[in-house]
């Protein structure tokens, strides 16, 4: 091996390392035993994982969390896979401008969204007294509308890989449009189904900007409990929850890796 | 008869998704758009007339202009060096020998992507801050004798960047690298290249698109980047993203605050054109 070989490998690992230490580190800071944050730890424990659940805010922002991306995940799948198919197995004019349209919530920044969506919510107020910010359903909408994208990719991924063949048999052999859907298409689709699920999760369980205009006092999510706690705090109680919150992320990374080629799902 | 029935049914399914992005996206947009060519009023909030005001307050006022230039500078910086660290990984990613080691290596580039801001930032914050690991690390070593100020600078802002935008930066530039045959690189170095002038005779003037596209998504991100800004750079630090939350959400200013949020969906509109028109120039 050259010199230049191991220069460009060490600087290769050098890169990755940088990415992924600082998720090493707060995972690892999220055990410490000392009262305040300090490098290295006179000793472990686990009592921050117990303390950060007894915050009322860390508690209700996991509950919350999870409700709207449970939430916004069925919604996106709902909306999304339907679109999909439209736009993978139809010909119609058009069909390229509104796959744009459709992936528009990943290309438009996070905070120009929220801000828009703050403002508008609160003209829709003003015109029906109709309440949408600081609530649910409001938040909710927001985040399928940054779910959806990642429905959309990797639904009409997973179509345009399998091919329309199948279902043009099933047609020709008499089953009508829903057994087709339901009896061919599905089933060849699930792992595709099942990686846009689990990203859908991801991506609203981490929103940040937009939701940052849309919850209201006492009804926040975890990401913006997070960064609240942080404009004050630096401790070990935040790094276990954002320990929790790594633990989920990966965890419905792996199970995605199981039925997707994550290497090839970007 | 048929082509309209399957027209009708293609609609019928898409309609649903699009309803949602019109309604709570597009219409939003234009509503913000309208609200930026109006005036401030302390007492009814705004005027309802049309003018340019805020868009000639933000090229005016010193303060203004100074925040929108020191973004456009991070981002910039930013950008620069996700490009240089990024491209060495991106080409090890793309000619790696065997599938398995590729899949780890992307997954291990968009894991800490995939993890959120507010995460993201909380973890730069316990290596960086004052009795972080960093400091900690210094102390020990004997090297420093109390701790120096790393976390609330412009620095840490743009490694906080650099490590949130570098993920786009190696995936874009990596499937780019990928569509160069590896036989043109064979063909440089039997006549004689080094691998180092190989690839920069060969690789890199065939990559130029995936670096213009990279390149215009960073700077993009980099612009709008909201955590990053607030919780490693600090009060001192002053960005747009945080602006444009301060004015609308704080302030109450609408006008100002939609107009600024303008600024930045036309600086992400220019690099979207760019980074598609580039990316679209295929060479094989």
């Amino acid at each position: 091996m050259t010199a230049g070989r191991i220069f460009y490998f060490a600087f290769v690992i050098a890169a990755l390392v940088f990415l992924v230490a600082p998720l090493a580190v707060i995972v690892w800071a999220s055990f410490f035993a000392d009262k305040t944050l300090s490098f290295p730890p006179s000793g472990y424990t686990l009592d921050w994982y117990a303390r950060a659940w007894d915050m009322e805010e860390f508690a209700r922002g996991f509950v919350m969390s999870t409700q709207v991306a449970v939430c916004a995940t069925l919604t996106s799948l709902a909306l999304g896979v339907p679109a999909s198919l439209a736009i993978e197995r139809f010909r119609f004019p058009g069909r390229e401008t509104l796959r744009h349209v459709l992936l528009a919530p990943m290309y438009v920044p996070a905070i120009v969204a929220g801000a828009a969506v703050y403002l508008y919510y609160i003209q829709v107020e003003i015109a029906t007294t109709l309440q949408l910010t600081a609530t649910f359903p409001g938040l909710l909408a927001a985040h399928t509308l940054v779910a959806l994208p990642w429905t959309m990719r990797l639904v009409t991924a997973s179509l345009a890989a399998n091919g329309s063949l199948a279902e043009e048999a099933a047609r020709s052999l008499g089953a009508n449009a829903f057994q087709t859907f339901f009896y061919v298409t599905l089933p060849v689709i699930r792992p595709g189904l099942i990686a846009a699920a689990l990203f859908s999760f991801i991506a609203s369980f981490t929103e940040l900007e937009m939701s940052l205009f849309l919850v209201g006092p006492g009804k926040t999510t975890l990401p913006i409990a997070i960064v609240n706690y942080l404009e004050w705090n630096l401790d070990s109680t935040i790094a276990a929850v954002a320990t929790v919150q790594i633990f989920i992320i990966g965890t419905a990374l792996l199970v995605s890796d199981r039925f997707v080629n994550l290497g090839k799902a970007f | 008869m048929l082509e309209g029935k399957t027209r009708l049914r293609a609609g019928a399914l898409v309609f649903p998704a699009l309803l949602l992005v019109a309604v709570f996206l597009l219409a939003p947009i234009g509503l913000i758009l309208r609200f930026s060519l109006d005036v401030y009023d302390p007492s009814t909030l705004m005027k309802g007339v049309f003018s340019a005001e805020n868009y000639v307050k933000l090229l005016k006022d010193p303060f203004y202009t100074g925040v929108l230039l020191f973004t456009a500078q991070v981002a910039a910086l930013s950008t620069a060096v996700c490009l240089l660290l990024g491209y060495p990984v991106a080409y090890f990613i793309s000619r790696s020998p065997s599938e398995k080691l590729r899949s780890i290596l992307i997954i291990l580039t968009v894991l800490p992507l995939l993890m959120g801001n507010a995460v993201r930032s909380a973890a730069w914050m316990v290596v960086m801050g004052s009795n972080g690991m960093i400091n900690g690390l210094l102390l020990a070593l004997g090297v420093i004798n109390e701790p120096i100020k790393i976390l609330y600078t412009p620095t840490a802002v743009v490694i906080g960047l650099v490590s949130v935008l570098m993920p786009f930066a190696i995936i874009t530039l990596q499937s780019v690298l990928d569509s160069i045959p590896v036989s043109l690189e064979e063909a440089g170095r039997s006549l004689g290249y080094s691998p180092l002038r190989t690839l920069w005779a060969v690789v890199m003037p065939l990559s130029i698109p995936g670096i213009v596209a990279a390149g215009a998504i960073c700077f993009c991100l980099a612009m709008n980047a909201y955590a990053t800004p607030v919780l490693i750079g600090g009060p001192s630090v002053h960005m747009m993203g945080p602006l444009v939350f301060q004015q609308i959400a704080k302030v109450g200013n609408w006008p100002f605050g939609s107009a600024l949020a303008w600024v930045l969906m036309m600086v992400t509109l220019v690099m979207t054109v760019i980074s598609a028109t580039y990316l679209n120039r295929k060479y094989f």
